[in-house]
């Protein structure tokens, strides 16, 4: 097999959700020598993004998605002895995720952190329905680069809003970007409030905190 | 100068368009459904009509004469004396004055009775106070007079049921426990919903309206289906009611099947057949509103998605249009001229039996 076809495997063994194929390509992949970052970028991170539009597209479903996650952090794990300090292999970030005070929705956060964690960022998952001081607590905790919200109610729109004022009165705002997302959302309320981004869906939001956290 | 048309955006603001642009969306948002959905484009004539009525200078719009379709109510008479946050204006007054407010002021061609819950479930403990009400109420209606609940499954989750909750076992990767606690809940919620509308039926029940089937995923809607299937075998004249709770059913399962069909990633165009195979004889169909797009995105894409539902679908189709779905904005009072003319656009192009 070719070096292509080698990475092709890997990417495919996650679009098909399978974690025992995923660890034997990547297996495959160390023992022919191929860079671990290579093996991440071009193997494991090509097979999430790919699960990611097939679930955006309704193809793929949340089990396929959890399944997914699951195949690329057992394929990090097996390359995590050759990973470099820095570069692909470091965790590129801390996010607190989580629903907000009065919003009890839940699947659309848990797709945000499964892709967050696909990609290689430490997601701590608050769960729904969090109290605000909560977010910062564990955003403090944690040395977090970011919290993420979801709001899937205009009712509980506005925490978002709220918690971009209580990070500012506890002097947190510089240190903590802030993404937010959930069917009300959209970019104009991001910007009124202060967010540092908004994300439409689950790709979307790997997309900007990429871009927040990584090419800073 | 060129001239601009009012529109609202997804999440309710004023924008203005010229003809151009609201083509433009108009077209974007149709092709979305068609890939999405792999279902046909609207022809020429129909965009051409979907421009004329957006564009159509009058606040409000209504349909042509001879094309009125009925008006199905659901949410029960929380509309009225829900004051909790929720799309209630809070009126205090007893259900019965609001179910015949419906009736004999609003003009609802059906009506249903719900609980102030509004699920299933927390039904069950009140369920006497409720068919005492059912009964006072059909002693005063002339219109058909449905029991209207949401099926609801997440609420047989902790922390609020028996079964451990799929999302946190999901955060654990443990997903074949994350599908059986699934279809535990589904099994409970079938019997759940059954029982209900055994003692409703009982009171004088016209039949059941099942409100926003799959919210809680693909295992929602089997549980739905199934108590469909089972309620048409022992009531043959029942009149039974699916509305869908979004466009897309959600694969939280990912492989629960009805009829040999997985549920997962369902369609409008797809939901309908599968509604009816078990028994339905009225089915809701839902498409989302994209709030970052405008009315004319919106609308382009709802009627392309309901069009090809109703085409579809061996049952009368009777559209959700509000907050949030159907082309309308996502605003808890939605704005009356995207409401008047989603709905025209729906009956006259869509084709839709009713809203």
């Amino acid at each position: 097999m070719s070096k292509g076809e080698i990475l092709q495997a890997i990417s495919d063994a996650i679009v098909s959700c399978d974690v025992n194929a995923t660890e034997a390509a990547v297996e495959r992949a160390k023992k022919e020598g191929i860079e671990a970052a290579e093996i991440i970028e071009k193997g494991l991170a090509s097979g999430v993004n790919e699960v990611g539009i097939l679930f955006e597209r309704g193809s793929l479903f949340l089990s396929h998605l959890i399944l997914a996650v699951d195949a690329m952090e057992r394929g990090i794990m097996i390359l995590e002895s050759d990973l470099p300090a820095t570069g692909l292999g470091r965790k590129p970030g801390v996010i607190v995720n989580g629903s907000v005070e009065g919003d009890a929705h839940d699947i659309g956060k848990i797709i945000v952190s499964g892709m967050l964690r696909a990609s290689g960022f430490t997601v701590h998952d608050l769960g729904r329905n969090v109290p605000l001081q909560d977010f910062i607590d564990k955003a403090k905790e944690t040395h977090a680069d970011l919290i993420s919200l979801s709001a899937l109610t205009t009712i509980s729109l506005n925490r978002q809003y709220e918690l971009i004022n209580m990070l500012k009165e506890q002097d947190l705002r510089d240190k903590i970007k802030v993404m937010v997302g959930g069917a009300p959302a959209t970019q104009e309320w991001a910007d009124r409030i202060g967010a540092d981004c908004y994300a439409k869906n689950a790709v979307e939001a790997v997309e900007k905190v990429k871009e927040l956290l990584l090419l800073k | 100068m060129t001239t601009e048309h009012m529109l609202r955006m997804g999440d309710g603001k004023r924008v203005y368009l010229t003809k151009e642009q609201i083509l433009t969306d108009l077209r974007d948002g149709m092709a979305d459904a068609v890939d999405l959905g792999d279902i046909p484009e609207l022809s020429g004539d129909e965009l051409d009509k979907l421009m004329d009525i957006i564009t159509m200078p009058s606040r409000m719009v209504g349909v042509e004469a001879g094309m009125e379709v009925p008006v199905t109510h659901d949410i029960g008479t929380i509309r009225l004396d829900g004051d909790q946050g929720n799309s209630g204006v809070g009126i205090p007054s007893s259900r019965l004055v609001g179910c015949m407010v419906h009736e004999r002021a609003f003009g609802a061609d059906t009506m249903e009775l719900g609980h102030i819950d509004y699920s299933f479930k927390p039904v069950k403990p009140v369920i006497a106070q409720e068919m005492q009400t059912m009964e006072v109420c059909q002693q005063n209606m002339v219109i058909p007079l449905l029991y209207g609940a949401m099926p609801n499954m997440g609420l047989y989750y902790t922390p609020d049921g028996p079964f451990e909750n799929p999302g946190d076992l999901m955060k654990a990767f443990k997903i074949q426990e994350a599908r059986e606690s699934m279809e535990h809940a589904a099994k409970h919620l079938t019997r759940d919903m059954v029982w209900i509308m055994q003692r409703m039926m009982a009171s004088g029940s016209d039949g059941v309206n099942f409100d926003t089937t799959g919210a809680a995923g693909d295992g929602d809607m089997y549980a739905t289906l199934h108590a469909v299937e089972n309620l048409r075998k022992q009531y043959p004249e029942m009149y039974i009611e699916v509305g869908m709770a979004g466009e897309l059913v959600l694969g939280l399962h990912g492989e629960m099947t009805y009829d040999g069909t997985v549920l997962a990633g369902l369609w409008p165009h797809q939901q309908a057949p599968l509604a009816a195979k078990a028994g339905a004889n009225l089915f809701g169909p839902v498409v989302n509103t994209n709030t970052s797009k405008s009315f004319a995105w919106n609308l382009g894409r709802a009627v392309t998605f309901i069009k090809a539902a109703v085409k579809a679908s061996p049952i009368p189709c009777h559209v959700n249009m509000g907050m949030g779905v159907g082309g309308i904005p996502m605003l808890e009072t939605p704005t009356i001229d995207a409401v008047s003319r989603a709905s025209k656009a729906m009956v006259e192009i869509a084709n839709v039996d009713g809203i």
